[in-house]
């Protein structure tokens, strides 16, 4: 008998990612629920193939958050990622060759800088693009609602290599240090403070059979967040390379990966591991401590993967690329979680983190976000946030989703204790020992498993008590201090 | 099994056959089947055909399949590489080469191929690589190269490589049938052909037919009767080559009523004869290339995996 189910996926946590591709589009793709399945929510843009992109990068910050993606025309656009609104336009002149015509000269690396130059005031922003001939520009562009064509903003230029093609780029957490190499190009390491080389790599030495295979990155990338000595690189030769720019300028590690070549390289947030996607549509992780192989990524993909993404919070990250997929791995179990079509060649694909399944609730996502900012502000954040924070940058924050679920049921809860308490006023009034004795029952029966140590001294003086309850009602403040600490509600008589 | 029926049979005799004759009684008390009616154009509209249920037609639900309706698809077609060559702003020309050693079936079948595709121009193919073939072609406006790959004598394989800029792509060429092996077979005038393409439902396939449809002409002479088929099934493509004629031929005379006899002989009822002309060949996708001929640094749009033949009704094309 024929199949008539599909196959079925095991489906991925609540998730926004952005695609971009070869007519230009921006598609949003959505999962919703526990075990979502992603669809497209929004496509901008119109189909185009002049507007093909090229480079796309994004800023991931809970306010004003932004997507930068960079045209086959030669424009870098501005996206506001919630909406697509078009913020801001810049020009990439391209510059003129010896005989007057217009290089064939495209964008390849494009850094959205998140930590500077967002300066509030004169509401900018700076990029970096580096183009295939090995011009890199650093400039910022005004960013408002109503965008123009930005020639005018000031930029820094220099060259990064005087021969060759520039294929890969990337940019370092700290956004101090930027990397490039390309075909006949050494991968080489930029102070962006300074705009000078401050390191580049050498080719491996020929083999024992004397077979020296040229220089050809096609992928790179920093291993560690707090770390930029560490470098990853892939090249057409299909090799997998570890560079440490302290220790030496040839590789420390390098291992093979099949027989494609290297198309993307993406680091985990654990600071060792690897994800790797060649031209034949293979992903796999390595662990770059030891050079190993842990294993691939199986399921049925069948085009050269262009792009992968890592989410900041879930174990989960996103590829895409010629197959015209989008899917979603496990990273820890690498099973495929979700694909979804998208219909055109993928180029790019970034993840909203600050993106929580009630959206459509509006409110509770806003709070459960402000939450998250707050525990990851550090400070005087609630300790089991703190805790929650600390074990999704260790890779566990599947764990921090449900814990706010959680907190918000005993919230639930402990309001329902708190009705109740306001149904037996008039009883309180009458006789404080039988108040003591209800509330003491409504306690052990209501938040069973939460601790909630409810004082048994419980007196009554009704406009104060009600005054103080109310503000716990939304203030997510208050939410946070009643899931932190075991709660004890006191209400206490001040005569 | 005949046993077993038999048995069952047995046991249950008694009541199917009384059930099946108060059937009897009642069909011929009743209505009449339209089996019943003998004349045969009395009969009522005779019960619809059973759809026969093939690997074919179950095949599994694949979300790529394109949609009339899809305007992205649209947009993605006219902006894809053989866009130029369908809208006929250029006209294709095709440079047919071989693999490096080449003899007896391979040379015929070229030559056929040859006298398949107009504008077609073979090549020796030397010692020259593939990637300076190509660039060879590029400069001398060639919008296609065919390689013909044999091995051991026999052609085994197809590579088409779209030019400019790709994409590549890779078949396996089986059940070669030359023009002289086969019977009846006519020959094919230099007439551009029609073009028929079948079943290319999915994203892939049509990528794959419109790669093929950008190797000919795209304004057949009809007057040459000409037909090229490339016939998908079950992601084998299948090419025939036909030459077809319109007949007139007097209609049979069944009625005996003089008045229709006489309006008969005016009628005549027209009839379309199949010639083949071969070669006749079948193709199966290995790979589809982005970009052009390049097997060490190429990116693939597809390739096929064994991880992929979850299921036999699960086609790509």
């Amino acid at each position: 008998m024929p199949r008539t189910s599909a196959l079925e996926c095991p489906g991925c946590p609540p998730l926004r990612a952005l695609t971009t591709d070869v007519l230009g589009l921006v598609k949003v793709v959505e999962a919703h629920g526990k075990t979502g399945i992603p669809k497209v929510v929004e496509t901008w843009g119109q189909p185009n193939a002049s507007s093909c992109v090229l480079a796309a990068s994004y800023s991931d910050h809970k306010t004003d958050p932004l997507l930068a993606v960079a045209r086959k025309n030669g424009l870098v656009e501005c996206l506001n990622p919630i909406n697509g609104e078009a913020l801001g336009i810049t020009k990439i002149d391209q510059p003129l060759s010896l005989d007057g015509f217009l290089n064939d000269d495209h964008v390849v690396g494009l850094h959205l800088f998140k930590t500077k130059g967002i300066d509030v005031p004169s509401r900018s922003v700076s990029l970096l693009t580096c183009l295939e001939k090995g011009n890199a520009f650093l400039r910022s562009i005004p960013v408002s609602d109503a965008p123009e064509n930005s020639t005018t903003a000031s930029h820094i230029t220099w060259n990064v290599c005087s021969s060759g093609k520039i294929i890969c780029s990337s940019v370092d957490k700290s956004e101090n240090y930027a990397l490039f190499g390309g075909k006949g190009i050494e991968l080489n390491m930029w102070d962006l403070g300074k705009c000078s080389k401050i390191w580049s790599a050498k080719s491996p030495p020929s083999n024992r059979l004397g077979i020296f295979s040229p220089t050809w990155f096609t992928a790179a990338t920093f291993l560690s967040e707090d770390d930029h000595r560490k470098v990853v690189a892939g090249t057409i030769n299909h090799q997998v390379r570890l560079y440490d720019t302290s220790a030496q300028r040839r590789p420390v590690i390098s291992v093979d990966f099949r027989e494609s070549p290297i198309k993307a390289v993406c680091e985990d947030l654990d600071g060792y591991t690897v994800y790797v996607g060649n031209g034949s549509g293979d992903l796999a992780s390595f662990d770059m401590r030891t050079g190993k192989l842990m294993g691939c990524f199986i399921g049925k993909c069948s085009g050269s993967i262009r792009s992968i993404a890592r989410h900041p919070e879930f174990p989960v990250i996103a590829s895409c690329g010629l197959d015209s997929y989008l899917r979603v791995w496990d990273a820890k179990t690498r099973q495929l979680l979700s694909a979804v079509f998208l219909k055109q060649h993928l180029t790019n694909v970034v993840i909203d983190s600050h993106f929580s399944d009630e959206g459509s609730n509006g409110n509770t996502c806003d709070q459960q976000a402000d939450l998250q900012v707050k525990a990851n502000e550090g400070g005087e954040g609630p300790e089991l946030l703190r805790s929650a924070s600390d074990s999704s940058s260790s890779g566990h924050a599947e764990s921090l989703a449900a814990t706010l679920a959680e907190h918000r049921q005993h919230l639930v809860s402990i309001q329902g204790l708190v009705d109740q308490l306001k149904e037996v006023i008039p009883a309180m009034q009458m006789s404080i020992s039988d108040l003591t004795e209800e509330v003491n029952n409504i306690s052990s029966t209501m938040v069973d498993g939460f601790s909630v140590q409810s004082s048994t001294t419980v007196q009554c003086q009704s406009a104060g008590r009600q005054s103080g309850l109310k503000s716990i009602d939304l203030d997510p403040n208050s939410i946070a201090r009643f899931g932190l600490c075991p709660v004890s509600i006191t209400v206490e008589n001040r005569h | 099994m005949g046993g077993g029926g038999g048995k069952r049979k047995k046991a249950e005799g008694s009541d199917v056959d009384e059930q099946e004759t108060r059937d009897k009684k009642k069909t011929k008390k009743g209505t009449m089947l339209p089996s019943m009616i003998k004349n045969k154009e009395k009969r009522s509209v005779p019960p619809e055909k059973k759809v026969t249920r093939t690997i074919e037609n179950t095949r599994e639900v694949d979300e790529t399949v394109c949609r009339p309706d899809d305007e992205e698809l649209f947009a993605g077609n006219d902006a894809d590489e053989f866009n130029e060559v369908l809208k006929q702003e250029v006209t294709p020309k095709i440079l047919i080469t071989t693999n490096r050693f080449n003899s007896t079936r391979g040379p015929a079948f070229i030559q056929e191929l040859l006298s398949v595709i107009p504008n077609a121009h073979y090549h020796k193919r030397g010692t020259y690589e593939l990637k300076k073939i190509v660039e060879y072609a590029k400069n001398k406006d060639f919008t296609s190269v065919v390689v013909v790959h044999s091995n051991r004598r026999e052609p085994d394989a197809l590579l088409i490589i779209n030019l400019p800029d790709g994409p590549t792509a890779h078949f396996k060429l089986s059940k070669l049938v030359l023009r002289k092996d086969i019977k009846n077979h006519g020959n094919p005038t230099d007439h551009k052909p029609e073009l028929v393409l079948n079943n290319f439902t999915t994203r892939l396939g049509h990528r794959v037919g419109r790669m093929i449809q950008s190797l000919f002409p795209q304004d057949p002479n009809f007057r040459g009767r000409r037909v090229v088929t490339f016939h998908n099934q079950r992601d084998f493509i299948f090419f025939r080559h036909h030459r077809y004629i319109f007949e007139a031929k007097e209609k049979k005379d069944d009625s005996k009523d003089k008045a229709a006899k006489s309006k008969n002989i005016t009628q005549e009822k027209v009839i379309v004869r199949l010639q083949e002309c071969g070669p006749r060949f079948t193709l199966k996708l290995r790979n589809l290339q982005h970009g052009t001929f390049d097997s060490k640094g190429g990116e693939y749009e597809w390739v096929h995996k064994p991880e992929m033949d979850t299921s036999r009704r699960r086609f790509f094309l």
